[in-house]
């Protein structure tokens, strides 16, 4: 959750951002796992507005979490493209972040910022919901004020 | 089951490796692996169930082993092929077994053997892939890795480099 990490422009971005965050989540492997009990009713997403919507046109925000393989970061761009202005980008999980556990894999990246434009890292393997919530709030402040 | 293996073994030099209650292994030769096929299709043996590679660096060889099964007989045939490392080419089976496309498609991927026959043999996994075939002993993945994602400026990947 280094927000350091987010500069000017992106702060200009992000204020443009609606109150409630819809996500579209693109997973990989054990990604979905990272985020399932966020979904679930014990930590529930839902009580900070954020909604996981079918389809990344009325998506806000893209959480990519997961290895990425070389074949599916283009898919990933692809829903990237699809998304509407203004979009955030959220890597969850070290996978995303630094390659992971697969550092030294063959087929899948080893950061994510070379293929798209990531506004939010949030480290762990896998993270907490805690943090999960902490980087969003993060993301609400920055977005309200 | 015993004519059929009989048959093999005059009509095609296949040799018995080792003979279990529902399993028998065969090894056989590259060049009559097609008439093997058709035959022991007719007998019974018409479920393909996989197709395995093993890369044998010392010998220079890779070994195919076509897995059969034969569900009248409940009995899996292991038919196991040494080809040339070098030049690794074998004729296609997806003419007799339908099945048998995909996993020729698999192995064409990750062992670089050219299945001579096969309508699509196109990547499953690996998109745009350049390097060799990754799952051959011969192939430096660590050193491919290196070359293609880390840089030895970055301080947090330096140590990759050591």
């Amino acid at each position: 959750m280094n927000l350091e990490k987010i500069n000017d422009k992106a702060n200009k971005k992000l204020k443009k951002v609606v109150k409630s965050i819809w996500v579209f989540n693109w997973f990989n492997s054990c990604g979905f796992t990272e985020i399932l009990p966020v979904v679930g009713s014990r930590w529930d997403m839902e009580r900070f507005g954020l909604i996981p919507v079918p389809s990344p046109r009325q998506a806000d925000c893209l959480i990519i979490a997961g290895y990425q393989t070389m074949k599916s970061i283009k898919r990933a761009k692809l829903i990237y493209e699809q998304m509407s202005s203004p979009k955030i980008v959220i890597a969850l999980g070290s996978c995303p972040v630094s390659g992971g556990m697969y550092w030294d894999s063959y087929n899948t990246i080893k950061r994510l910022k070379d293929y798209l434009p990531v506004d939010l890292y949030i480290p762990g393997c896998p993270p907490r919901p805690e943090a999960i919530f902490d980087g969003i709030s993060k993301l609400i402040q920055k977005s309200t004020n | 089951m015993r004519n059929i293996i009989l048959t093999l073994k005059s009509k095609f030099g296949v040799e018995i490796l080792k003979e279990e209650k529902k399993q028998i292994w065969l090894k056989a030769d590259k060049k009559n692996l097609l008439k093997i096929c058709s035959l022991i299709k007719k007998n019974g043996f018409n479920f393909f169930s996989s197709l395995t590679a093993v890369d044998i660096l010392e010998k220079n060889v890779i070994e195919l082993i076509y897995h059969i099964w034969s569900e009248e007989k409940k009995t899996i045939l292991n038919i196991k092929i040494k080809i040339d490392r070098e030049r690794p080419e074998i004729s296609s089976v997806s003419n007799v077994y339908d099945a048998s496309q995909i996993h020729e498609r698999e192995i064409r991927e990750l062992f670089g053997v050219n299945f001579l026959g096969n309508p699509d043999l196109s990547s499953l996994f690996l998109e745009d892939w350049s390097g060799p075939a990754p799952f051959l002993k011969s192939f430096d993945w660590r050193n491919y890795v290196r070359k293609k994602f880390y840089s030895k400026e970055n301080k947090r990947e330096r140590g990759y480099f050591t």
